[in-house]
Parts: structure tokens; C-alpha cells; sequence
């Protein structure tokens, strides 16, 4: 652990009285937030599947979950956090430490954040500053150590800037990845974070444990692609809902995750079968894509995509926050050490899109993504979330677009902070753009 | 003669019935979904295998699996290399050994892999040229054309053992040039081509230093021969000609739509071909596939790669959403 | 069948009445504090003037910036889709249609039937609205019609700080200084507000018919203006300040349809 006593690079000093005022403030209206997001979402759908209670528990972040980790703690397990999908959380499970995704969803931290770095930046990254400057996010309290994976600029810095607090492993992955050269590269970095992890938890990762880790990642794998299939044909639940299901799964405990999730995938099925439908059939089908959207307040647009009149339902999403996280399983051939590392490795830069990749044959296998999930899912029309600073997902909108329009489907280009003032503009959009979907749907 | 047709028809009693059983051991007991086309193709070898021992047994020229080989791969590819080929089953059953053994099998060098793709052109010209220079070498005599064929084909250096040479069991059963041990007849592809050429004792002791490189190659590199075998060089011959574009009838399609890019199809072929990875949708052209069909087995997104008879899909790669099933 | 339809601007409240697709009257009063009550005196007036009382109104249907604030209406739609619908009926060819109001301005892409298909709104850069044209003439110190025809005695516009209006407003004074005379001035306003709304309307796309609609329409400067930089024909209608509220009362016809049916 870094010594506080050394000089901070980034950070300014703030009294510590100053800090637990913001705190508490921040997170007595967080946890308001959160209750609210969860009574409008219930809102929504009265006859709410009843797996959902679970999810509704575990998604307040200063609750059971906050409680379970300091437990774990005690019992001298680390944790690591890491903020970018691309740590490779089969090695962490494998050494019997627990990974966490620490990535902020809340607005009123990205001002704190202000103080760091200008407001240009992506407000993901203010956010999550400001967060740690006040020490308000209980995960990334709690981290032992966390993974930076330099992507995009902002978590390239981001990942500097908490230097100043905590032990930062860092995995450069190459931005190219088609070559074999970066395929090789990205392994050797692979490697090296299994040493580092072997060292730091002082635990082994042996081929029982990581077969052992692997296949529970592709248990969990199944049942959200269950999650997926289902939502393909007639609303069976809020798009809501299953984004906070699956972003669940970056907090909670893998193993309950999975068995909560598979109840709830037994009971939509059901659902399914009595043809009760959470909202009409022809209510416009939406596929929000973009920046990553982190709970709670992040919730901005799906509320309002999913409350307007007239209403929408979130079917699909391309968010590092939603589908991409347990969307590709680690293809595992033969199970010796090497080639589950090499599973890992290829699973992990591979199967990924986002956008922070870029080939001289155009990243096509992104735009392919995208085309394929509106194709599967029957999605009228597409939100293109982009929160102001992001830059990677900002300049491929013209691209995107292009295909889209190729196809004949609709995009909107919502641009916004993180911030509530705007929730009446984006209000308009919202409903504008969903009012087209269903004239276009009519004729 | 009764002894000898009973004899006859208990071994195809017991080849049907072991098939049998191992067919339906597969498809009904093997729960594990990505391995289960994998065993079935072990069984087919294990079938084949014993099969071609018994044809063998019927001492047909081998013309005639020229000719068979030929056609088949027109019509079904590098097919029967990857699911009928005896020494194919002798590189899988060390597979089985290496993985029984914990022991990590080894990629070659891209462009080295490429090198002994192109060395299996040399292989075919070096045989084929081999009997027509030593028909020129010999004095000329009047020979009517027929007669030329005949002792062309009936040379030491008959131009089609290449091609077929691998296709001979490891144990055969005929005793000719063939080394017995324990009253099994035991072969090796090219050995008999070898000792011919550097006489018996040089002849044997290359021949034993073939054998063993060959058999520790395919032990470390999965299906080592296969990638110089000259025995798949006709697919790659005759799918130059615009004509034969449609050849083989049995391919692998992709849908690049659906294709995420994950590499795991060139990870996990034995024979290192890239070509599914990286050609952009369709029907996927090489003469490498033995059809295998591991990348459709472990593709990790629905009815992206597919296994087409013509137009029609006899497999096609699942959604990792089907649990296993636990009978 | 007789529609109404409410048009709740920031400034404004526009209404329109629509009998079997003929416009019979229009009706508008200023917004202030109290919307609800402008929009009843809008109503009112339009209703008078077509000899019509509440009951004969078979739908309503409000628009507008400022719709929460309206009346109770039978439903309401975007004003996107309230200006596509308008467009289409002044001018059947209309495929693109530009709106500026008071504080925002908006494009929108539609086809032949008034359906819009896409739509791009800038209310965050009061240097592409009315507001703009307002706070300069009062820098300039003259009436805000005057803008407009003032602007159409310049044979070139004055190098202003496009950027930010509220530097325009004192740039205004170290112009005069620099002998930049008022109609040079009002056309350089003109001129960077039509920047704007080009630059906002290229991203959709310019399809003829082009279509300019909203208070801001009538005014002849901005016009000249906007039909330099777009490079294409515009076509005004009559009262392009109502068009909000027309589309709002061809919305209302058409859901007067839908729930006879």
C-alpha cells in the first residue's frame, strides 16, 4: 500500500472535514438515487419477476455487498479492482482474491474531479477521481490493488492519478490487434499479471484452481447469453432491469451471481410462455451503444428511453457497462497451463470491441457486432450515447452511422455529461426519437 | 473355405459393431459439447482404420486408390485426412498420449508451416519425374505404348506411390516389406521407397531416423505430416483451375457478419490454417483443412461457422448457451 | 373533424385550428410566468375568430419547448415531428425543415408523408436563435424588425466575434469605433447565425425542398443570410411562426383518425 505520507503527484490536499461532509452528503442522495432508480423501474413493469428482488439488494453499493467484501477482508483475502473489461478476472478468482470493477457512476463526484482535471475530460474518469479524493466508492476503498489497463486516454491517466493512493498494476494492451505480434505481446502481459497476482495474494494460480475459475466464468457466460436470447424476442423484461442484472455481475459474488441469474432466467421463461408480455409487442425497440453507463445515475437515459411517452424498451446494448462484459467465453482446447493462458489472453484482447482498436481493414469486426445485435434483436432504432470527452466512441460516429444507414435503421446521436441539468433536453430527444420510431414502425 | 468366410464375416460383424457402439457412445453419453464431434471423428478413424486393414487383406491394385483418392477429394476435400486416414489416426492416437501426459503441444513458425505446404509440390514433381527419368535412362527398346505404361507402372518408382503411400495402415497384412513383431506386420509410409532407393542397411537406418522424427514431430505439432503430405496436394492442384472452383463440395462456410474475430478457430487448429480466421466470409479456400471441424466445435457464436455440403449445412458451430446436457 | 393544436413556446403561445385539413384560424399569447394561462387566451382568440366554442374541438394536441407546462390536451407530440408534418403541408416537396425559435433551433429530414426520419437540435448555442438577433439589435440600438432590412443595405459583413454572443453584445461598441457602419454589423449577425444553423443542418444532410420555419423566418436578413451559406432555394410559408402549432393540429387529425378507427 502506498504510504500516505509521500507526496501526492495529482492530488490536491483536502481537509479531512471537508472530505466526510462531501461524503456523507454524496452518499445519502446516491443511496436516494439508487431507491428511486429501483421504485421507477418497478414502475415500470408491476408484475416484476420476482429474481429481481435479489438484484435490487445487491445493487445498492453501500449495502450487503460493502459488507460481504470488509468480511472477506478480515479473513485475509485481497481484493483487486480493475477498471477496464480487460483484466483478466479468471486469474484473480484463481488465486482466491476478488475481483471488483470500480468504475464511478456518480455525477456529483465528477465535480470533486474538477479540481484534478479540466472538465474536457471524460467524465468516467473525473467521476471516479473525485470518488476516491472523497473515498466514497465502497470497491475502490476496498481494493487491495488495482489493474489500469491503458486504453483509452482517459484510463491511461486515470490509472496515474491513483497512483497517489493505491498500488496500480499496469497492462499496456496493443492497439492493433490483429497482428501476431500483438496477440504475442498481450500474452506476455497476460503472464506477467498471473506472477504479479501469484505474488501479491501469495496464493499459487495452479491448473486446478484456473480450470476451476475458467469454468465457473463460463457457467456465468451461459447464463447471460440465456439472458440475451430471451430478451431477442417479445419484451420479456425491462431493458433496465437486465442491464442492472448484468452489471451486477462486476460487484457480486461470481458464483451467486450466476445462480441468481439463471432463476431469473427461468422465470422470464416461464413468463415467455404465458405470453406475458412486459409491454406491448410493437413498443419501439432500442439498442443503446457508447460510452459505458455505471449505476446509479447513469441511469439518466434509460430512464427516460424507457418512461417517455410514447415509451421504449432497451433490447440491446453495446456498453462495456452491459453486454460486453460476459459476452465471449475463454475457449479453452486443451486444458495444460499454457493454453489456458492462452485462452485467457486470446478471450480477452481478441473478442473485444471497443473502439480504443483500430485496423487497417477498419475494425470491422465492431461495426459487425453492432449490426449483428440490431439484426438478432429486431432493434428499430439505435442511441448512440456519448458522454462529452469521449473521444474513441465521438469520432466513430460518422462510421457507425454509415452502416447503419446502409441497413435503414434509425440512429440518434445523444450527447450529454454527467450531470441532472439536462435531463429536459434530453427529455426532447429522447421523445422525438422515439416518436419517429413508431411512425416509422406504423407505416 | 467355410473357416475363411466365417472368418470373413465375424471381423465385419465385430468392425460394424464396434463402430456401432463407439458412434452411440458419443452421441448419447459424451456431455461435453465441444469435444463431442472431435470422438466421433476418433471412432470413424478407429472404423477406417480397421477397415482399410481388412481391404487391404483383398490385395487390390493401387490404382484403384489413386483413383479413389482422387475423386473423393474433389467431391469431399481433405476429408478422409482428417477422418479416414490411417496415419492420421496414429498422429491422433499420440495426441491422446501427449494430453494424457500433460504435455503442451507446439505451433510452428508461420512462414516455416508455409515452407512445408510448398515442399509438397517438390515431394509430388520429385516422384513423379523419378520413373519417367529412369524410363529415359534405360536403353531404348521398341515398345508399343501400352507395353511402356505397363513397365512405367510396374517400376519401383510406380509415379502414384506418393500420393498414396501414407494411406497404407501401420499394420498391414501382408509380410512383404513389412517388419514383424510379435506376429504383427508392421509398415511405415515411404520406408519400403527408401530402402528401395539406398539399399538395405543405409536404407534402414534413414528409414528409422524418418520414422522417429516423424512420429516425435506429430507428437510435439499436431498432425506434423499432414502439412507436407503429398497426398492432399491434388485438392490444391485441381482447385486452380477455374473450373474446379465449385471443388470440394464439402467446405467450410463462414458468415462474417457473425464473426467476432476471437481467433479461437486458429487457435485451436491442429493443422495451423489461418485461412477460416482471416477470409472474409463464404466458403472458405484451402488446401490445408483436413475438416476436422474443431473450429466449428469450439466457435463460441451460433451458426457462424458452418460445414456445407453444397448448400446445405450438415454442422454448424452453437451458442456456448446450451448448458451441458446431463442425461 | 376540427383539431386544435398548442404550440407552448419559450416566448409565445401559439394556437391553430384545423377543420378538414384547412387552417380556419390562429390565435397566440405572450408566455411570461404563467403558460397555462397564455395558452387559454391563444385558444380563446383562435376559437373566436372561427366562431367555435371548446366542445367542437374533436382532439387537441400540444407541442412546444415548454409542453409540461400546457393545458391539458388529448396528447402531444415532439416538436420535431409537429414541424416535419407542417412542412409537408405548406410545401409538398419539403424533405428538410429548419426551425428556429426564440432559444433553439432545430432540423429535421422527412419524406413525403411529413414522417420525420431524422433530427438534429441545437439549444445549447444561443448564437443560432432569435435570442441572438434580440440582444444585438439591442446592442446596435435599433427596433428588431429594423434587423433585417437594415442588414440588406451591407455589401459585406463586419468581422465579429462569431464565437460566443455574449462577446457580441460589447463587440458591438469597438465596431462602431472602427467605423464599422450598423447595416455591416447586422449582417455579420445574420451571417453567423446562418453559419451555425448550416453547419447543424449539413449534419442531416440538405435535401431539397428546404423549408424555413419559426419566428425567425419572417425576418428577411436572416433569410438573405441562410440562403448564401445553404447554397439551395428556401422556401417560407405564410405564417411560419405557427407552424408548430399546425403540426401539432395535423398530429391531432391524424390520432382522431387512428382512435375512431
Amino acid at each position: 500500500m502506498k504510504n500516505e505520507k509521500v507526496e501526492k503527484k495529482y492530488i490536491p490536499e483536502i481537509p479531512a472535514k471537508e472530505i466526510d461532509e462531501l461524503k456523507s452528503t454524496i452518499q445519502a442522495s446516491s443511496e436516494k438515487i439508487m431507491a428511486e432508480n429501483i421504485e421507477r423501474m418497478k414502475k415500470t413493469d408491476p408484475k416484476r419477476p420476482q429474481a429481481m428482488k435479489y438484484f435490487d439488494e445487491i445493487s445498492n453499493l453501500f449495502g450487503q455487498r460493502q459488507r460481504e467484501l470488509a468480511a472477506e477482508k478480515e479473513k485475509g483475502k485481497k481484493i483487486i479492482g480493475y477498471m477496464c473489461l480487460f483484466a483478466p478476472t479468471e486469474l484473480i478468482l484463481a488465486a482466491d482474491a476478488i475481483p471488483v470493477r470500480v468504475n464511478s457512476g456518480w455525477y456529483d463526484t465528477s465535480k470533486i474531479g474538477d479540481r484534478v482535471v479540466p472538465v474536457e475530460v471524460c467524465p468516467v474518469i473525473r467521476s471516479t477521481i473525485g470518488a476516491k479524493m472523497i473515498g466514497l466508492s465502497p470497491f475502490l476503498e476496498q481494493s487491495d490493488a488495482l489493474i489500469s489497463v491503458l486504453t483509452c486516454d482517459g484510463m491511461t491517466k486515470l490509472g496515474e492519478i491513483l497512483s497517489d493512493y493505491k498500488t496500480i498494476w499496469e497492462m499496456n494492451i496493443p492497439r492493433v490487434k490483429d497482428a501476431p505480434h500483438s496477440l504475442r505481446f498481450w500474452d506476455d502481459e497476460i503472464i506477467n499479471m498471473k506472477k504479479q497476482i501469484e505474488q501479491f495474494t501469495g496464493n499459487k494460480i495452479t491448473r486446478k484452481s484456473l480450470k476451476a475459475a475458467i469454468e465457473q466464468s463460463q457457467k456465468a457466460t451461459r447464463v447471460f447469453r440465456r439472458l440475451q436470447d430471451l430478451r431477442k424476442g417479445n419484451p420479456i423484461i425491462m431493458g433496465r432491469d437486465a442491464m442492472l442484472v448484468n452489471q451486477a455481475y462486476l460487484w457480486d459474488d461470481k458464483e451467486r451471481w450466476t445462480e441468481k441469474a439463471s432463476a431469473l432466467c427461468d422465470e422470464l421463461e416461464k413468463r415467455a410462455e404465458r405470453k406475458d408480455w412486459v409491454c406491448p409487442p410493437d413498443t419501439p425497440r432500442v439498442l443503446v451503444t457508447g460510452t459505458p453507463m455505471f449505476w446509479p445515475d447513469s441511469w439518466k437515459v434509460p430512464n427516460l428511453v424507457e418512461e417517455a411517452d410514447p415509451k421504449g424498451i432497451i433490447v440491446a446494448d453495446e456498453l462495456c457497462s452491459g453486454e460486453r462484459i460476459l459476452n465471449d467465453p475463454v475457449g479453452v482446447d486443451e486444458w495444460t497451463m499454457d493454453d489456458m493462458l492462452n485462452a485467457i489472453g486470446e478471450r480477452y484482447l481478441m473478442a473485444s470491441t471497443c473502439p480504443c482498436f483500430t485496423s487497417s481493414d477498419g475494425n470491422e469486426d465492431r461495426i459487425n457486432w453492432l449490426l449483428n445485435k440490431v439484426k438478432e434483436s429486431n432493434v428499430q432504432g439505435v442511441i448512440y450515447y456519448v458522454t462529452r470527452g469521449c473521444m474513441l466512441y465521438a469520432m466513430e460516429y460518422t462510421r457507425v452511422k454509415k452502416a447503419l444507414d446502409k441497413i435503414n435503421i434509425p440512429m440518434y446521436y445523444l450527447d450529454t455529461e454527467y450531470t441532472r441539468e439536462d435531463v429536459g433536453q434530453m427529455k426532447t430527444r429522447v421523445e422525438a426519437f422515439l416518436e419517429m420510431l413508431t411512425a416509422r414502425a406504423d407505416m | 473355405m467355410a473357416w475363411e468366410y466365417i472368418g470373413d464375416i465375424l471381423r465385419l460383424t465385430v468392425l460394424g459393431g464396434l463402430g456401432a457402439a463407439g458412434i452411440l457412445t458419443v452421441l448419447l453419453w459424451k456431455k461435453n459439447l465441444a469435444t463431442k464431434i472431435t470422438f466421433l471423428r476418433l471412432v470413424v478413424q478407429a472404423v477406417a482404420f480397421t477397415a482399410l486393414f481388412y481391404v487391404f487383406s483383398l490385395k487390390l491394385p493401387l490404382l484403384y486408390f489413386f483413383i479413389f483418392i482422387f475423386a473423393i477429394t474433389l467431391f469431399l476435400g481433405r476429408f478422409y485426412c482428417g477422418w479416414l486416414c490411417p496415419f492420421g489416426f496414429v498422429m491422433d492416437i499420440e495426441v491422446m498420449l501427449r494430453k494424457a501426459l500433460g504435455i503442451r503441444y507446439r505451433i510452428l513458425p508461420e512462414r516455416f508451416n508455409g515452407i512445408l505446404h510448398k515442399l509438397r509440390y517438390v515431394i509430388v514433381a520429385v516422384f513423379l519425374a523419378l520413373p519417367i527419368a529412369l524410363w529415359f535412362l534405360q536403353p531404348p527398346q521398341n515398345l508399343n505404348f501400352a507395353d511402356a505404361m505397363a513397365k512405367l507402372l510396374a517400376g519401383p518408382f510406380r509415379p502414384y506411390t506418393a500420393l498414396i503411400d501414407p494411406l497404407i495402415p501401420v499394420v498391414v497384412p501382408w509380410t512383404s516389406n513389412a517388419v514383424n513383431v510379435a506376429h504383427i506386420n508392421f509398415t511405415y509410409p515411404y520406408v519400403q521407397d527408401i530402402i528401395f532407393w539406398a539399399g538395405q542397411n543405409i536404407g534402414e537406418a534413414i528409414a528409422l531416423v524418418f520414422i522417429g522424427l516423424t512420429l516425435a514431430s506429430s507428437f510435439v505439432f499436431r498432425r506434423f505430416w499432414c502439412r507436407f503430405c503429398p497426398t492432399g496436394v491434388s485438392l490444391a492442384v485441381v482447385n486452380r483451375f477455374k473450373g474446379f472452383k465449385w471443388a470440394p463440395l464439402l467446405h467450410i462456410e463462414k458468415d462474417e457478419e457473425k464473426c467476432t474475430k476471437c481467433g479461437v478457430c486458429k487457435r485451436v487448429c491442429p493443422a495451423q490454417v489461418t485461412e477460416v480466421y482471416e477470409q472474409k466470409g463464404g466458403k472458405i479456400n484451402t488446401s490445408m483443412c483436413m475438416l476436422c471441424l474443431r473450429c466449428a466445435e469450439m466457435c463460441p457464436y451460433a451458426e457462424t461457422l458452418k460445414v456445407n455440403i453444397g448448400n446445405k449445412t450438415v454442422f454448424k458451430s452453437r451458442n456456448w448457451l446450451e448448458p451441458p446436457k446431463v442425461e | 373533424m376540427i383539431t386544435l393544436g398548442l404550440d407552448i413556446g419559450t416566448q409565445r403561445v401559439k394556437a391553430v385550428i384545423l377543420k378538414d385539413g384547412a387552417v380556419v384560424s390562429r390565435g397566440q399569447a405572450f408566455s411570461g410566468f404563467d403558460a397555462k394561462k397564455a395558452a387559454e387566451e391563444a385558444v380563446a382568440q383562435a376559437l373566436n375568430l372561427a366562431n367555435l366554442n371548446r366542445q367542437d374541438i374533436a382532439y387537441s394536441v400540444a407541442t412546444g419547448s415548454s409542453m409540461e407546462n400546457a393545458p391539458k390536451t388529448d396528447s402531444t407530440v415532439s416538436m420535431m415531428g409537429a414541424d416535419a408534418k407542417a412542412g409537408v403541408f405548406f410545401f409538398p416537396k419539403a424533405r428538410t425543415i429548419i426551425d428556429i425559435g426564440a432559444e433553439e433551433a432545430r432540423a429535421i429530414k422527412c419524406d413525403e408523408k411529413g414522417v420525420m426520419m431524422d433530427f438534429v437540435i441545437n439549444e445549447r448555442c444561443a448564437a443560432g436563435a432569435g435570442a441572438f438577433i434580440e440582444s444585438m439589435a439591442r446592442a446596435l440600438e435599433v427596433k428588431l424588425e429594423v434587423m433585417g432590412p437594415l442588414s440588406l443595405k451591407a455589401e459585406r459583413a463586419s468581422p465579429i466575434n462569431a464565437s460566443c454572443v455574449i462577446f457580441g453584445e460589447s463587440d458591438v461598441v469597438s465596431l462602431i469605433h472602427r467605423q464599422e457602419s450598423k447595416p455591416e454589423i447586422a449582417r455579420a449577425v445574420f451571417d453567423a447565425m446562418a453559419d451555425r444553423i448550416s453547419s447543424m443542418v449539413h449534419r442531416l444532410g440538405v435535401n431539397p425542398d428546404v423549408v424555413l420555419i419559426g419566428g425567425v423566418a419572417k425576418d428577411v436578413g436572416f433569410f438573405a443570410s441562410l440562403k448564401r451559406k445553404l447554397g439551395v432555394e428556401i422556401l417560407v410559408p405564410e405564417f411560419p411562426d405557427y407552424a408548430g402549432a399546425l403540426g401539432a393540429a395535423l398530429a391531432a387529425a391524424s390520432r382522431a383518425k387512428e382512435t375512431q378507427k
